[in-house]
């Protein structure tokens, strides 16, 4: 797959906020380690910021700036800075379960049509060739894997599609410790066709240049 | 926002409330969410932009951007505390889709877009959004650049984002 563009495409999506909890959850993870990808989706919310001072006027029929003056202040979703503590907790205190010897993962429980684990692999310890029923996302938060592909350390992902089988294995000397996102169905019509449709259109800039 | 930062000052908070409330408001409702709702919402911005306007810092960003990110904030959590509607859309579509050869349409649309687009902007606007897109490069620069005016890279600039925008729709 296009690496920078399917990355890109999740910030995008996240940026506007499109993204299920699952999703959310990991990218904005993502942007927290990674500082490159944070500069992306700071220009992204520019871009979305700048749109909103265009937007149409719908007014609101019983709401006055006195209202939000008095407001109550609602504590939700604030911007965390360490978005996997606040969500899992001390990852140690997890209850792993392990899959085979020196591979374990622990399952979120969130309610989304993606899967989003925890997987923790001690130095060395490959996962078997496989390939992939829907999207996969990997974060790596500790330590570093390689596969067929590359090395990917803290703060890197990587996106893999039905037609990628990779064999990953832990970096012999830190083991690593990843967040993934198993997509149950890829859905390219409805809302994600346009943004897939938009990152089409961006590519082409490149291929005219 | 100064004036709100420093002296919790009211008319200047009202001022930019009658600016951004009917954007936000229209904003919800683009995302389909129902009058009553968007407007609570609204509420729940435009109150956090009062309580909390310490956590905004001109240096870092431009007012909108700001906003627009608590309102998007918003938007997420209340999908997720009504995932069950969230759903429900989600299986209409799959019912509206199924019978059709989906990769196909992806493809056809999206050509069909880039061609409408690619009509749509000269030469110049393909620069500009290539140097704010992908360089990371402030207005400022690409005014600097391009030797035309800030103001009219600002106003081209949008003007093409609107333009995009319809195409995310």
């Amino acid at each position: 797959m296009n690496g920078t563009l399917v990355k890109n495409q999740l910030i995008f999506d996240f940026a506007s906020g499109i993204l299920g909890p699952a999703k959310s959850m990991f990218a904005s993870t993502y942007l927290q380690l990674n500082s490159n990808a944070s500069k992306i989706g700071t220009t992204f919310e520019n871009i979305l910021g700048e749109n909103l001072m265009d937007n149409e006027n719908i007014h609101p029929k019983n709401l006055k700036y006195t209202d939000c003056i008095n407001g109550k202040d609602t504590n939700s979703t604030p911007i965390l800075n360490d978005p996997v503590t606040s969500f899992f907790g001390n990852l140690n205190d997890l209850n792993w379960k392990q899959v085979y010897k020196g591979f374990k993962e622990y399952k979120a429980s969130i309610d989304d049509k993606d899967e989003l684990k925890l997987i923790k692999m001690e130095p060395g310890v490959s996962v078997p060739l496989h390939s992939h029923g829907g999207k996969e996302y990997i974060l790596v938060l500790e330590g570093s894997f390689s596969d067929e592909y590359g090395e990917y350390s803290k703060g890197d992902i990587q996106i893999n599609d039905q037609k990628i089988k990779h064999t990953p294995t832990a970096s012999k000397g830190t083991g690593c410790v990843c967040l993934s996102i198993t997509e149950k169905e890829v859905i390219f019509f409805g809302r994600y066709a346009s943004f897939l449709n938009l990152f089409t259109f961006i590519k082409s800039f490149f291929k005219q240049k | 926002m100064n004036r709100i930062q420093k002296d919790r000052d009211e008319m200047a908070f009202s001022e930019i409330f009658d600016f951004f409330a009917p954007k936000v408001n229209a904003y919800f409702i683009q995302n389909r969410i129902k009058f009553e709702s968007s407007e609570e919402l609204t509420q729940e911005v435009l109150s956090t932009v009062w309580l909390k306007s310490n956590q905004y810092d001109s240096k870092k960003s431009a007012l909108s951007t700001w906003i627009f990110t608590i309102a998007r904030n918003k938007k997420i959590d209340f999908f997720r505390k009504n995932s069950k509607i969230n759903f429900k859309e989600e299986d209409i579509r799959e019912f509206l889709y199924q019978d059709r050869e989906i990769e196909l349409i992806e493809e056809n649309e999206a050509k069909k877009q880039i061609e409408r687009i690619n009509n749509e902007l000269d030469e110049q606007q393909k620069i500009m959004i290539k140097m704010n897109f992908f360089e990371n490069k402030s207005h400022k620069k690409i005014a600097d650049e391009l030797e035309i005016p800030l103001g009219t890279v600002k106003s081209r600039i949008r003007h093409i984002l609107t333009k995009m925008q319809v195409f995310l729709r």
